[in-house]
Formats: structure tokens, sequence, C-alpha cells
């Protein structure tokens, strides 16, 4: 999907999977508080609403002045100029709503950036809509479309598709609309109004929602939420939990983006059981008596009104301090935040143990909230408000302290400063926030520039406050891009500073081999707020500095070195396929299998694997170095590897005895033909009817003197030897199962158990793809003799090799694509392929089969750009997917 | 939608980096002329000072202005720029309208209706737009031919001293001078004119107000649809040191997005930054924007002892504009104000063999999964 950029004075980038917000408090249909300050002529208290929502995280402010006392040209001009004067407000993107085009048009002769307009529509007709349509498109802004036309709204989702359809169809084939900048409002109406065909309205909205992301490419979904909940106006309570729920159902689908009140929205994770259950029922429609329930207990709520809601405030309030506070943070609520603070302190001796004990407890949940969408990030920004009062109640303490231990005679002094800044075009901050957090409660001085940060505003910043270190942070994948670039910026301004970096995507490799080499100083990963200090420390010590960052610099070379060799020397492609592995062709050397086609097994005896575990990764998972079974009797590790291993064979007891995961293989044996790097499989033994073809990659680097240069291609009997070969594939899984069995430890907070769980399913998989090759051996004809013990297995004695797409001897992963449709592999065993060829479940295993004596695992190394190209000629692909998906095989840098 | 994909000079742009000339107006200054000089026989009269309005100088001293066109073209510019940087009626009433100001009034949207309905005014406009087309064309063709190499005419669509954006009174951030519509017909007239003469592309260039240059590019569309014409549009930016454009102050990518629709052969920064600071705006340009890049920088900062007003010479130029070629940042290559024929000269040398931006059909600007 293209995401949607937009922008004010600054720009706005859709990120994947973070739902958008549109402010809705300066629509005069939403609010009339701004409709007053509108019709009363008081403009700038009107710009002061506008300013909140910003404040308070709105990405684009909906902009409404559809009033019938209001000249709507002149106020949408005026109150956008005005905007456009009022730097906070005028770096948002705006959303210009109107039914009259008059005034969308006004509004976008005032906007300088990219904005919405909001809405066009077929409701006067296939010209007018194209017209409308074509100016929007001349201002440069993106469209609101409203499913309606020519003969009404759509209310059910067989009329709003059909509309929606036929509406992109006109945009993108007509008017030539880019796709990315159309988003639908497919209605949100209404429901439990009494009235029987209202109750699926919501359902309707969310199915419409998901059929146009899944059938309109990049096109958007966006709708007025608080619409939903109109019937219970009045009623604050339920409306907020009912605005919750539709969206965390929506936004599940694929809402995009939606006109909300930023300041207030509900936690769905919080909203009270009895209630949301009562809600979803009206909204999924789950019984005919919804509404009815739901307004009956709403009544309730209503009667108590204030007194249910201070009497809950009470109960909060009865709970442990660390509760408390955890509840502070996670509702944003500052009122008590002080005293809980100051109790805190009272109760844990020291200022810093309460910012490393409760406050810090407290903000690891709002970050778990945040991570599985459960929390929206102006309530994420509340919290952190809250975190900072907090903070700030016992900086005063912590100066305290110093103090004392000045006046004691220890020598107390800021031992360096620390410019941090999440990077431009992100907005998480958590993270950085407790970086800095923990960096100043360890005495640095902390400069936290905040989120969005420029690079150049970062650089001059640490100049001019003559910085010890800088900090980046980012959790997106495009700040990882953004952080290369400060680095780029630091060496050519010729900084002297180390350079940190932290945040969710960023990692060690990608520091190492990416963002370092751009920077002469030292660039240090931090993995996690614990090694901030550290790491700092060490860096700013005069005694370990030296050491530490040899030691630094060594550990990335390793990286570097793993990750991506340095340019080497290609033999070119035509060279190199002269030097394929020679091998004399002997029928002896092809078997032949004794069948073709495919195989499927299903609920495949997870006792059976068991034997065939190779339990030495189970260990390195758990950060336990060492070679089973010797690692048990590891005179450091070994305790600790036993109890690991019994607890394993526990729950694998457990697993088998319960079936609580399930097996499932398909494999297939081809008749098959090399020709030139390419295979070509066949139904039948003469080889004349094609199936597909794999495409396999040649090796061209290092090849030092009469080294061949191997392509998988050469285990398979050419063409011209007249010799009938075959080729196998196959792809398994034990993964069925595994999330909910993870799940459910997880809820109960068990951790260990979910990774175990986890752990064990991966080597059931490796064990089955083990178990699957020895039968197919068999099934070939030549493994049934073979006669080796398990141990024999898993060190691969056996004649023949089962490489996997995106692994060293064929990197390429849409080779799995070839596979899945051979094998039709999702219908036979639930695997699916993600749009980046990843495997899901992630337990499973697939590859190819290889049986002659001569074929062996190699690595394809680099290769240069002919090769890239003629692959690309072979497999249809362009040039540059091709060298998206082989990054990190590529001799070249394909940006120049 | 502006096609651009057949254009011979998309081509050339795969291949190497194209020049576009240098500033008109700071290598007029070293001809040495007078007020007496830009007046001639036709505007002898005019009330006011005239020797800042260089494009004047197209209509009463075109032998020098043709004299600057073939020592770009010689000095290796593929592409020449009109003299009409301030051709519209908006940017000349500055000259030859009283101004209310001076009589207590103030400019607002009704001097400027009349400004715009001036028939004087839009007869001027129109004459320097045609007229310096038509001369760029003619020096375009004739030394393309001697030379055997084809070059262009860029017809030049300048700021204006109004802007849509900021209010002139401090006392009502909501007022402005002018409307959205009048700076489009002042923008269309210039544009209908341009075409007339002859240009190859049209460059809406030293945008220091997102919201004007937003004016011009739906001017031009306008025109293009009633007249049922397409050229390749341009688009260059004036940012500040923060990047942001100078009045508007919008960020370089988020004035990418708010251009892209147009899909212009070119998008890229121009005058105000000296090519020194400009390094960083351009690598983000580069990187957002999936169409050509151009850079044509100040030569530096105003420097008042240096004969061309600027600090940079054109060695200085040549190595930065190199530096900028050899990190992959540009297509399109040249000066702006303090940028003599000398400068592009030693441009143009500095670039020869350097490859250009790569051009890709890639979306540089897909999410990434």
């Amino acid at each position: 999907m293209k995401p949607l950029r937009l922008s004010g004075s600054q720009p706005f980038t859709q990120q994947q999977g973070v739902f958008i917000m549109i402010g809705e408090r300066t629509n005069v249909a939403g609010s009339p508080k701004f409709a007053r300050l509108i019709k009363d002529g008081k403009y700038e208290e009107a710009v002061s609403v506008a300013r909140q929502q910003v404040e308070s995280g709105a990405n684009v402010l909906d902009i409404c002045m559809d009033e019938g006392m209001i000249d709507g040209v002149a106020a949408m001009t005026r109150f956008l100029l005005l905007l456009a004067s009022e730097p906070e407000v005028a770096k948002v993107p705006f959303m210009v709503d109107s039914s009259n085009w008059a005034v969308l048009q006004a509004g976008l002769k005032c906007m300088q950036g990219k904005g919405i307009v909001n809405s066009i529509s077929l409701k006067e007709g296939e010209d007018a809509f194209c017209n409308h349509a074509a100016t929007v498109l001349k201002y440069g802004a993106a469209a609101v479309v409203m499913a309606f036309d020519e003969n009404g709204q759509a209310a059910d989702f067989a009329d709003k598709i059909r509309v929606c359809e036929r509406a992109y169809r006109i945009l993108v084939d007509k008017v030539g609309f880019p796709a990315e900048d159309i988003i639908f409002d497919p209605n949100i109406l209404t429901v439990a109004t009494g009235m029987e065909e209202h109750n699926n309205y919501a359902v309707d909205f969310i199915r419409a929602t998901k059929w146009i992301k899944e059938n309109l490419p990049s096109a958007k979904v966006s709708g007025g939420v608080s619409n939903i909940s109109f019937s219970f106006r009045g009623n604050n309570r339920v409306r907020e939990a009912m605005h919750a729920a539709f969206l965390y159902h929506a936004i599940n689908a694929g809402l995009d983006m939606g006109i909300v009140n930023a300041g207030m929205l509900e936690v769905y994770e919080e909203i009270e059981p009895k209630l949301k259950e009562l809600v979803e029922d009206v909204l999924l429609n789950r019984r005919p008596d919804a509404t009815e329930r739901l307004v009956e207990f709403g009544e309730t709520l209503k009667g108590e009104g204030a007194v249910v809601a201070e009497k809950k405030e009470e109960e909060w309030r009865h709970g442990s301090v660390e509760d408390r506070l955890t509840h502070a943070l996670v509702k944003g609520i500052d009122n008590y935040i002080e005293g809980d603070t100051e109790e805190a302190r009272a109760k844990l001796g020291r200022p810093l143990a309460v910012i490393e004990g409760p406050l810090m407890a407290g903000m690891s949940v709002v970050g778990d909230l945040f991570g599985a969408g459960k929390m929206f990030l102006p309530q994420v920004v509340k919290s952190a408000r809250v975190m900072k009062k907090a903070v700030a109640y016992l900086t005063p303490f912590m100066e305290e302290e110093k103090a004392a231990l000045a006046a004691a005679g220890h020598e107390v002094k800021a031992q360096g400063k620390i410019v941090l800044a999440t990077v431009k075009g992100d907005v998480h901050d958590i993270g950085k926030n407790i970086v800095g957090v923990v960096l100043a409660c360890n005495n640095y001085e902390v400069i936290d520039m905040g989120v969005m940060v420029p690079a150049e505003k970062i650089l001059e910043r640490a100049k001019e406050v003559k910085a010890d270190i800088i900090g980046l942070s980012g959790l997106i994948t495009p700040s990882l891009e953004e952080m290369v670039h400060v680095a780029r910026e630091m060496e050519r301004q010729q900084f002297k500073l180390p350079l940190l970096i932290g945040g969710a995507t960023t990692s060690r490799a990608h520091t190492a081999v990416k963002i370092a080499p751009h920077y002469s100083e030292p660039v240090v990963h931090i993995v996690d707020a614990s090694r901030a200090v550290p790491v700092t420390t060490s860096l700013l010590s005069d005694e370990n500095r030296e050491d530490f960052i040899d030691q630094h610099r060594a550990e990335y070379e390793a990286v570097r070195k793993a990750h991506a060799a340095p340019q080497v020397k290609t033999i070119p492609l035509a060279e190199a396929r002269k030097r394929r592995q020679p091998i004399e062709w002997r029928k002896v050397d092809l078997p032949q299998p004794e069948f073709t086609g495919v195989r499927v097994l299903d609920d495949f005896s997870l006792a059976t694997l068991r034997d065939y575990i190779d339990w030495t990764p189970f260990f390195h998972t758990w950060e336990l170095k060492g070679v089973y079974p010797r690692i048990l009797d590891d005179e450091r590790q070994g305790a600790q590897a036993r109890q690991l291993f019994s607890e394993a064979n526990a729950l694998l007891d457990r697993i088998i005895r319960e079936k609580l995961l399930k097996a499932r293989a398909v494999y297939g044996l081809f008749p098959a033909i090399a020709n030139g790097d390419d295979v070509e499989l066949c139904g039948d033994s003469a080889r004349t009817q094609p199936i597909t073809k794999l495409h396999f990659l040649r090796q061209q680097a290092n090849r030092e003197g009469s080294e061949p240069c191997r392509s998988l291609a050469d285990f398979i009997a050419p063409h011209e030897t007249g010799m009938c070969d075959h080729i196998g594939a196959f792809a398994v899984t034990t993964g069925i199962g595994l999330k909910e069995f993870a799940d459910s430890f997880r809820a109960k907070h068990d951790d260990y158990n979910a990774i175990m769980a986890e752990a064990l399913a991966d080597r059931l998989a490796e064990a089955f793809a083990e178990c699957l090759h020895k039968r197919v051996r068999d099934e070939w004809g030549y493994g049934r003799d073979e006669n080796l013990s398990p141990e024999d297995l898993i060190h691969e004695k056996y004649r023949g090799i089962r490489p996997a797409p995106g692994y060293p001897a064929c990197p390429d992963h849409t080779e799995k694509g070839t596979i899945w449709h051979l094998l039709d592999v999702e219908a036979k065993t639930g695997i699916k392929l993600t749009e980046s060829y990843a495997m899901w479940p992630g337990s499973s295993v697939s590859g190819l089969y290889f049986a002659h004596p001569e074929s062996r695992y190699f690595t394809l190394g680099k290769i240069d750009r002919e090769q890239v190209a003629d692959y690309a000629e072979r497999k249809g692909m362009s040039v540059a997917e091709v060298e998206r998906w082989l990054a990190p095989n590529l001799n070249y840098d394909p940006g120049r | 939608m502006t096609k651009t994909s057949q254009h011979p000079l998309v081509e050339i742009l795969k291949e190497r980096i194209a020049i576009i000339d240098g500033a008109m107006g700071t290598t007029i200054r070293t001809y040495g002329m007078t007020e007496a000089d830009i007046r001639g026989e036709r505007f002898k009269d005019a009330k006011k000072d005239l020797l800042n309005n260089g494009d004047l100088f197209t209509l009463t001293q075109p032998k020098m202005i043709g004299d600057i066109h073939r020592r770009f073209l010689e000095a290796g510019a593929d592409i020449l720029e009109t003299n009409t940087f301030g051709a519209t009626t908006i940017a000349q009433s500055e000259f030859f309208v009283d101004d209310p100001r001076e009589h207590g009034g103030r400019k607002d949207p009704d001097f400027y209706q009349k400004v715009i309905d001036d028939p004087f005014l839009k007869k001027l406009a129109w004459e320097i737009n045609e007229t310096s087309a038509q001369q760029c064309r003619e020096w375009a063709d004739r030394i393309g031919k001697a030379t055997g190499r084809q070059r262009f005419v860029a017809g030049a669509l300048g700021p204006l001293t109004v802007s849509l954006s900021n209010s002139p009174d401090a006392n009502d951030p909501g007022f402005r001078s002018v409307t959205f519509d009048q700076v489009k017909t002042a923008y269309a007239e210039q544009a209908r004119a341009l075409i007339a003469g002859g240009v190859d592309f049209l460059l809406v260039e030293t945008i220091f107000d997102s919201l004007n240059a937003k004016a011009a590019l739906v001017a031009i569309r306008e025109v293009f649809d009633e007249d049922k014409i397409e050229l390749p549009v341009m688009i260059s930016a004036a940012v500040g040191r923060g990047g942001e454009t100078l009045i508007s102050a919008q960020t370089t990518e988020a004035f990418w997005n708010a251009v892209e629709h147009v899909k212009p052969l070119s998008v890229g920064l121009n005058c105000s930054l000296g090519p020194d600071l400009m390094y960083p705006f351009l690598e983000e340009l580069s990187q957002k924007a999936n169409v050509a890049v151009s850079c044509y920088p100040n030569a530096g900062l105003p420097n008042p002892l240096s004969p061309t007003g600027f600090n940079f010479g054109p060695e200085d130029m040549a190595k930065y504009l190199s530096d900028f070629a050899k990190a992959g940042l540009i297509n399109i290559a040249g000066g702006c104000c303090g940028n003599t024929p000398e400068h592009i000269a030693a441009i143009a040398k500095a670039l020869e063999g350097l490859p250009p931006r790569k051009l890709g059909e890639k979306d540089a600007v897909e999410v990434a999964a």
C-alpha cells in the first residue's frame, strides 16, 4: 500500500499500522463551543481551539463551517489564513470539510501544503464528480469520497462497496487521481436507534472497510466516529465506550483514520468489562436485545452519573501506592501524582528508587498497551506528562541528595551532557524518555529535544550546549534511514562526539553495518534503557574510554564482517557458468523415485519428531552457548542447562500428550531438467510437460584457483545428458495451535513458558524437516540402506541436500512463492507467506530436495550487476525489485 | 498531467547532469548599465527609478541581454532561463503604480484588482515575456545548431513582492493584500505569453511562498487545459537555513508533498542559501522526490566588495556542485544570484563526466514493510 502523504508546513506521512487522528473540535457541527466562537467573530479564540487539538495529538485538523448562520466561504478563508500565521498549527495538514463545493474551493486556495478535501461524491452524478475531483487534483489535495451516489447514501455493505468501487474506478481510470490519495468514507451511521434495520450499521461499515482495503489498492478509509453513538447523546460514558470499541474493531479491519476528539479517547482495554460486552453486542449486532440491554444499563450509569464516576475514582484510590502510580500513568491522571509520589518516596526511602521502581513499571505497562495498539498516542503523551510531573517532584530531593553527598566530601559533578532526540519523521519517544530519565537519575545532564527533530536542529543544539554525546531514537523503519542521515551529517560537519542509537527497530547489526560506517566516531547501539548508563559512563570515562572504544570497534567490525563482506572481486557471469560444478553424469547416480507428484502428511506424530530434535540451537535461544549433550555437564552452565532441559521436556511431554500442536507437511517429487541456471520441473517423466521453473544464482566471488562457481542448478542433470533426473520440494509446520498455547501462558503473565513453547515448536519444525527428509530419501530409493543414527542425521551424514530459499545457497526468498504454488502449500498445510515471504506460523520450514551424491551446501556470496540483470530477466522481475530482495548479496551499491 | 516522459531533455537527464544558466541580474551589473540605459526612449518619462527592474532590459537593451544569453550558452548551459523573473502585472506594479502607502492607504485586494486589470501593465508584462522567450529561443537554437547540441528555453515565473501566506499587517494576521485568484490570474497571463514566445518548459522558481507557487501551478494547469497545450513544468524553491521556504516556512519534504501532483520534470532548490549550506536539504529532496532534482544556488552570500556582489568565485561553485554530483544528488545544475558565465563554465567543466542522480521508476516513498 502506498501511504498517504500530506503536508502543512511540515510533512506528514502515514505510518503503517498507526491510526491517523483527525481533530474534530474545529468543526462547527461537532463543537458548539467552536460554532459560538465563529458566530461571535472571536476568531483568535477559535484558533486556540485548533492549537489545543494539535497539542493533544491530532495529526490533521478537520475544519468545518457548515452552519446556517455562518458565511461559509468567508469564515473558511479567514480561519485558514489565521491558522497559516500560527506556526504551531500551520505545521499540520488541514482537512477542509463542507457539503458546499464553493467552501471547499475557498479552502483549497488557502492551503500551502497538501491537505484533504472532505468531501466529494457521486451524489450529483458522474460529471460533477469528475469535475470536482479534477479540481482537487489540480490544487494538489487528497479527497474524502463519501459512499453516496445518485440514489442516495449507501447504508448496507453491498451498497457501500458498490458505490466505493464505482467511484474508485472513475477516479483512477478517468480522472487520473492518485489511488493513495482517495479516502473513502463509507458512512458511519448511528446504531441502537430502536430500528431493526439500523442494527447492522456498524458491522456493515467494518466489513466495507475491510473490503475496500482488500480490493481497492492503496485507497484509504476514514469516518466520523461520533456518529455511531448518536442515539446515546447525553450519556458520555456509553458514547466514549462505544467510540473506543468501534475504533478498535474498525482499525483492525483497516480503518486508516477517523475524525475524533483527539484529547478524549477511552482506552479499549480500560472499558469496564460489563459495559464493553454490552457495547460490543450492539456494535457487532450479536443479539437481538442488545440495544435494550445497553439502553437499560446506560440508564443506570446516567442515573448514578457523577456518583459512579466519583465512586470509581475512590476505588482506585484504595490500591497500594504502586498500583495507584501505575493507574495514574496508564490513565494519564495527574491530580494525585505528587501526593502518591511523595508516599512512594517515603515508603521506598530514595527518590531514585521511586523512579526505577513503580514509575518505570507503570511506563512499561503504557509501552505494552501502546505497542499492542490498545492505547493511542495522545493518551501516551498524557502518561508521559504524568511521569514528568512525578520526576519533577522528585528532582529537588535528588538535588538534595547530591548536595548532601557533596557536603560529606564526595565529589559530585555533572558527568556529561547528552542531547537526546527522536529523529525526524518519528513520533515515538517512550523509550527515549525512559533513557532520558535513567540518565538524568544517574547524574547526566539530559537535553531532550523531543520528537520529529531534524538533523540540523540536533547538531546545532549539540554544538550550542557543547554536548558530550548525542542519542537518537526511533521506532519505525524509515527512522533507520534518518539516523544514517544524521551520522553522515555529523561526519560532514566533523563532529567528534559519540553517537548512541536506540529504539525498537534499531539493532546492533543495523547500527554496525548501516550507520557506523558513515561516522568516524563511535556509534553505539543501546539495546534498552538499562544499557544506556554503562555505555555512557564508559564513553565519558577517562580511564575506560579507550578500552571501551577499542572493544566496541572490534565487536562492530566482526558484526560487519558477518553481515556484509566488503566489495570483493567477482568473476564475469559467462566465465562463472563455464566453471560450474563438474559432475560426471551416470545413470546409477539418478535413482528413480517410487512416486512423483505431491503428498500430504496431516497430524504427523509429535512423539516421532521428538527423536529428531537437535537440541543445541534450543540452548542458544536461551543464551546458553554450548553443544548438546555436553552442555548438560558444563562446569559453568551445566546446572542451568539441566534445569532448562528438564523443564523443556516436561512441557514437551504435555504438548505431545495433550496434542497441543499439530504437525503438517506437504512434499513432492518431480521430473526435472537443468537449463542453464534454471531448473525446469515437469509433470511427466518424458519431461515434455513443464509445470514450473526454479531460478538459481551462481557463485561469482572469492573463487580461488579452480574452485567451481556453484549453482544449485548444477546438481540436476542438464538436457544434453538425456538422463531423467528429479527434484523435490517440501514445506512443514509444527506451529499450528502454537499461538493459542503461548497466549494462554502470556495471559497468566508466564512469559517463560510462552517462550519455551515457541522455542520447542521451532525445534519440532526443524525435526520434522529432518524426519521428512529421511522419508523422502527412502521413497526416492537411495536412502533405504543408509542406516544412520539420529545423531548422524543431525550431522547430515546422508546423501543429498535440502536447501531453503532465503538461505545461503539460494538467498532469494521469493522462490518460496514457486514452491507454494507448486505444492499448493497454503491450502494443504495452512502455512502462509507474508508479503516479505516469511512463513506464518513461524515454526515452519520449507525447501528443495537434491539427491545427487555430489550435491552439497554452499554459500552464494556476492554477485555482480550482470547476474542480477540476468536473474531479473529470467524471473520476469524488475532489476530494482531483484536488488531489493538480494540486497545482502549485491557486490555493488544499487543506489549509484 | 504534464507529459514529460517523451521530452528530449528527459533522455539527456538520464545520461548526464544538464546545465542551467546563471544569474541575469548580477551579470547585468557587470555591464555598468545606468538608469538612462534601462529607460531608453520608451520609458524615459517613468516616474519611478527603473534600474532594479532588470526584466525591462529585454525591451530596452536587447543586445546586452542577447550577449548574456550567448555567453551562458557558450559557457555550456543546456537550459536558458528567460529574463522574466518579475514580468507579471503584480511585480511590475512596483515600478509603475503609485504606492498607496505613501498617501496613508494600503495595498489590499482592491488595489491589486486594479493592477491586474491595468491595460498598460498587462500589455507590458505580456511583451516582456513574449519578447524574452523569443530572444532566448533564437539564441538557444542558433548556438544549438552551431555546436550540434540541442539547447532549451525555460520560461521563468518568479516570486512576487506580495505573499498569500503572510499578513503585512501585524495587527491582523488574517489579512492578505492580494487574493489567490488575483495571483493566479497574473501568473496565467505570464505563462501564456511565455508559451506564445516559444519556451520549452515553464519554470516556477525562487519559491519563497508555497501558496504563491501553488497559485502559479494552478494557473499553469488551467492554461494548459484551456489552450490544449502541454509543456513540462520545473519547480524550484528558495529555502533558508532551516530548510524552510523563506516566507511561508514550509520544510523541503512538506513542499515536495504539496507539489508532487504536478508531476514536474524536475524539482529543486535555488537562490537564497549558498551551496555550502544547501547540502542537507538537497539531500532530503533527492531522497524524497521521484523526479529529476535541480540545484542552482547563489554564489554564496552577498559581498559588496566582489564584482558580482557575491562571495564565491567560479572555482568555489564548481567544487560545491561537483560535491553534490559525486554524492549522487543532482540532475540539473547551475547558479543563481552572483553566478556569471565564467561560473557556469567552471561548473559545466567540473560536472563533465560525473554521473547524474539515478532516475528510477521506483516510488521513493513506498512504506517500508
